[in-house]
């Protein structure tokens, strides 16, 4: 059913351009044209935010941070097999739904483990990358108290998650 | 961070440091190309969006949410938001990007500090407010679960959870600081 909506709404917004006598092709166009200046000047930012992950996770930092935060996540109601991709997760969106396969092909689709990680990954964002993303054409450089509000809220959400796994 | 994590690797494995910045970078413009990709849609399909008035419609729609929850009264900015905001809920962060990156820019004022408006704009991003978590979804089957789609309930409730909550923190923070900031004034 949700793969009809997307083509639809397209249908339906060429018409709707169409009726208001506006050329579809040319302003396309002109939007499309913006892509190429945005992304070139993101790009430092994703790569910066991108080299800080890696090097995290190929020094073992995390593993060791999981390690040592596993009492926190059980005290929690977190598994404490999924400490990695909780500690990730506000980073990196490729590299937490890498974990996530690697948790379903551990674990097996239908576990408790796997349901729990999924709907953690559902219900959150990568919180840096959007803050820097967002942030990267502006002058801002004082976020307050932006980031710990999403971090505290997004820990609530997985502890929210897991229970709500437990019943449902 | 990054200096702790190669102060670790000098000490664990010294050459993997540059082939994992490396990995990282290459990676990193590989996602750039594809983002340009998709930014190149739906910024074309945005400003048919833009030009027809269906984003003030839109706008016009979302409006009292808008005003309310932003404090945003800019119609330029309020249109943004509100496709910002749409788009994040069909589960299109990809499409959300350049819209909340265009409104980011219409609300700065240039005092480096960041203001409600956009505080608010950034914790509703990043906190998901998905509908549909398709990707979660499609990994799930792919990985031979019975009935991949049996998460989308407790999502939908945790999303709620997390996005509500953040828009709480984001409310009480604000007072806090507005306080503070009176506080300190007074001599």
């Amino acid at each position: 059913m949700s793969i009809y909506i997307l083509p639809v709404l397209f249908v339906a917004l060429f018409l709707y351009g169409f009726f208001k006598k506006i050329n579809t092709y040319d302003t396309f166009v002109k939007g499309a044209k913006g892509a190429i200046s945005l992304v070139v000047s993101i790009f430092p930012f994703i790569a910066c935010i991108m080299i800080a992950v890696a090097l995290l996770r190929v020094s073992g930092v995390t593993a060791f941070l999981a390690q040592i935060l596993t009492p926190v996540f059980t005290f929690l109601g977190i598994p404490p097999e999924l400490c990695e991709l909780v500690l990730l997760r506000p980073f990196t969106g490729s590299g937490s739904f890498a974990l996530l396969d690697d948790v379903l092909a551990t674990y097996g689709a239908d576990s408790y483990i796997s349901r729990c990680a999924c709907v953690i990954l559902g219900c959150s964002e990568t919180i840096f990358y959007v803050a820097t993303v967002y942030f990267s054409q502006t002058k801002v450089k004082k976020l307050y108290y932006a980031i710990p509000c999403a971090l505290v809220a997004s820990i609530i959400g997985a502890i929210v998650a897991c229970l709500l796994c437990r019943v449902m | 961070m990054m200096l702790i994590s190669i102060g670790v690797l000098i000490f664990v494995d010294p050459g993997a440091t540059l082939d994992a910045m490396i990995g990282a970078s290459t990676s990193a413009l590989e996602l750039c190309i594809e983002l340009c990709a998709v930014y190149a849609v739906w910024l074309g399909l945005l400003e048919i969006v833009d030009v027809s008035g269906l984003g003030q419609k839109l706008a016009r729609l979302l409006r009292p949410l808008i005003k309310k929850l932003f404090r945003v009264d800019n119609e330029e900015i309020q249109k943004m938001i509100a496709l910002n905001m749409s788009a994040n809920m069909l589960g299109l962060g990809n499409a959300a990007t350049p819209m909340g990156i265009k409104a980011m820019q219409a609300l700065d004022d240039g005092s480096g500090k960041a203001n409600f408006s956009m505080i608010m704009l950034i914790v509703v991003n990043a906190t998901s407010i998905q509908l549909l978590p398709s990707t979660v979804i499609s990994l799930r089957s792919n990985a031979g679960s019975a009935d991949a789609a049996d998460i989308i309930l407790p999502t939908l409730l945790s999303t709620i959870v997390t996005t509500g909550l953040g828009i709480v923190f984001v409310l009480i923070c604000y007072m806090i600081h507005k306080k503070l900031k009176a506080r300190r004034r007074r001599p």
